[in-house]
């Protein structure tokens, strides 16, 4: 299992045809980040949603046929593969994070800023259900100028989540409430 | 009146006696001599026969025949067999009402027209005037008596006898083909137009003064014709009218004011006449009681404040004695002791400034309060601050002496130094895998 991601040549452009590949994947359209989040604005909720799950599944399936047995990878190997995947989307780079027994996600330096949250967790919705065939709910936990985190959880767990965090809880003091919830 | 009656009425009867007189047979023997006119006048060496005489070889002959002369020509010598005083009657016609001359084409088709048969064969004289009427005297009996030539114009026999005209007209044949019926056509159909019955142009100035002053003195006594004659058409004679029929009378302008003044003032204005009433049905007198309509009183409008009625109706408001304030003997209710106690406490919590300098300032300009006797949490006389650390943790607020309903505050009660929160740093088993890491999470917050 190569445990390295090689973007090399990953995009090919063929000015002759005007047109954009991906190794190991279709054509690709080179769009404004602008007109991406005009688009996601005017769009409902439930479109937007869709739309990011089939870009997280996309990104998905080249890391699975990148890796092989996703489900056997390590935790730096899904990071570098998946963040890979989607740093050649273009929609910045992929963090990990470990809180206890919770996962939690994270985009740096996303072009498309706190507008673009919804569909970036709905990226990474797709990604887990098309690596690893896991239904998982993207909760936002917090977002600054750089980063945003959102905690990978089940159904249960994402309500709850919803819950405190909309009532002002802090977003460590929900993990920290997930972690005893669920260790008692 | 009557002698003109008398009048007209033998000139009717002469009229039909002429017009009864065989004068279309005169007329009619005209056109056919025509070749023996021909033979004897022109006398043409050779008679050129119909098949080989075409218009075509007459138009482009290099001389043809004068039409004038020839379509006037049998005319004339017709005539001059009964009366050659036929052109110098036509010649004396200033306006002739004759149509246009026929084609050169139509003159060699059809026989010639017999204009002869409007003429008299009677010589007329120059006074006289050119009427459909001629009289004859060949086929008269008596002299005819002198007449005016008004009367001539104005009275004809088909205009005397209205039945007869209408009869006529029904009979007309327009079929120019039949020339056989032409010429057994009755003497009326042969008649000159009404247009061409016009009065000839006095030869001088006296003769025109003379009858212009007996035209104007013979206008005043008849009657205004009905329908009045199209401008071309000259004078026409007036329509003897059936009896019981009268012209309309134009109206007196003096008859119609005076009537004017009595409708308006006089006692005959209120009295329909006997047209207007018509078939009028007399109403039955009204049954049941008789309502009679009273007059009402004058309405006097009165100031509202005078009626004492209304007066009873007002009740005044009892005035407020101060905004926002309650009743004594008004009972708080059970539920509600709760919830004020509550914002009673955040009343306290939310005076208390966050940061201590601000604190200090704080005292010193105490606000207003302007709501007097209530919320005198909001101004609070005195702040003590137990304090373990730099932070805030207790404050206490008295209320007001003043306060007339001071709320129930409950001061939270002290807590000692301590730790507030602890952290044990446990050693969790870190995943292998990225799955068991996501397994792990997935499952937090399942009960």
């Amino acid at each position: 299992m190569s445990l390295n991601f090689d973007p090399s040549y990953a995009l090919e452009f063929d000015f002759g045809r005007g047109q954009i590949r991906m190794a190991k994947a279709g054509e690709r359209v080179v769009i404004p980040c602008d007109a991406l989040l005009a688009l996601c604005q005017g769009a409902s909720e439930h479109a937007v949603r869709d739309f990011g799950r089939r870009l997280g599944t996309e990104a998905g399936r080249v890391m699975n046929d990148r890796l092989g047995e996703a489900w056997q990878a390590s935790l730096e190997t899904v990071l570098e593969h998946l963040g890979g995947e989607l740093a050649l989307m273009g929609l910045g780079s992929l963090g990990l994070e470990r809180w206890g027994q919770a996962l939690v996600l994270s985009f740096s330096h996303s072009p498309l800023g706190g507008a673009g949250d919804l569909l970036l967790g709905s990226v990474l919705e797709g990604a887990m259900q098309r690596s690893f065939g896991r239904d998982t709910v993207a909760i936002k936990l917090m977002r600054d100028d750089q980063k945003v985190r959102f905690l990978m959880a089940g159904h249960a767990g994402a309500s709850k989540a919803g819950d405190w965090l909309s009532q002002g809880v802090a977003w460590g003091d929900v993990l920290s409430r997930l972690a005893t919830r669920g260790a008692s | 009146m009557n002698q003109n009656v008398e009048r007209l009425q033998e000139l009717l009867a002469r009229v039909r006696r002429n017009a009864a007189l065989p004068r279309t047979l005169v007329s009619a023997s005209v056109p056919e001599p025509t070749a023996d006119v021909y033979d004897r006048d022109s006398a043409p060496a050779y008679n050129v026969p119909d098949a080989e005489f075409t218009v075509e070889e007459v138009f482009f002959e290099s001389q043809p025949p004068a039409e004038p002369e020839f379509t006037s020509q049998p005319a004339a010598q017709a005539s001059a067999t009964l009366d050659a005083s036929v052109d110098e009657l036509l010649l004396e016609d200033p306006f002739p009402s004759v149509p246009p001359g026929p084609s050169y084409s139509e003159v060699l088709e059809e026989e010639p027209i017999p204009l002869v048969s409007v003429a008299s064969p009677h010589a007329l004289d120059q006074e006289e005037d050119v009427s459909g009427v001629m009289a004859i005297p060949e086929f008269s009996d008596e002299q005819p008596e002198e007449l005016l030539e008004d009367d001539i114009v104005e009275m004809t026999a088909a205009e005397a006898e209205l039945p007869n005209v209408t009869h006529a007209l029904d009979e007309l044949n327009f079929d120019d083909d039949d020339l056989g019926d032409k010429r057994s056509a009755p003497p009326s159909s042969e008649e000159p137009p009404a247009s061409s019955s016009r009065s000839k142009i006095a030869g001088t100035m006296d003769e025109a003064l003379a009858r212009a002053a007996e035209q104007i003195q013979l206008e005043e006594g008849r009657e205004i014709p009905l329908k009045t004659p199209p401008p071309e058409s000259g004078p026409q004679a007036a329509v003897a009218l059936p009896a019981g029929l009268h012209a309309l009378h134009a109206p007196d302008i003096e008859e119609l004011l005076e009537a004017d003044i009595l409708s308006s003032g006089g006692v005959q204005a209120a009295l329909p006449t006997a047209e207007q009433l018509g078939q009028t049905i007399d109403l039955e007198d009204a049954r049941g009681p008789s309502l009679e309509l009273d007059q009402p009183a004058a309405f006097h409008a009165e100031p509202l404040h005078e009626d004492p009625s209304n007066e009873e109706l007002e009740v005044t408001l009892p005035g407020r004695e101060f905004a926002g304030g309650y009743h004594d003997d008004l009972m708080l209710p059970p539920e509600a002791r709760q919830e004020l106690d509550a914002h009673q406490q955040r009343v306290n919590a939310d005076s208390v400034p966050p940061p201590p300098e601000s604190l200090a300032q704080y005292p010193g300009s105490p606000p207003e309060v302007a709501l007097g006797g209530f919320a005198p949490a909001i101004a609070p006389s005195s702040v003590t601050t137990d304090s373990y650390s730099e932070g805030v943790s207790t404050v206490t607020v008295d209320a007001p002496s003043h306060a007339e309903f001071a709320p129930e505050l409950l001061a939270r009660p002290d807590i000692g130094p301590g730790p507030v929160a602890k952290f044990i740093r446990t050693e969790a088993p870190r995943p292998k895998t990225f799955m068991e890491l996501l397994d792990s999470s997935l499952a937090l917050g399942s009960d």
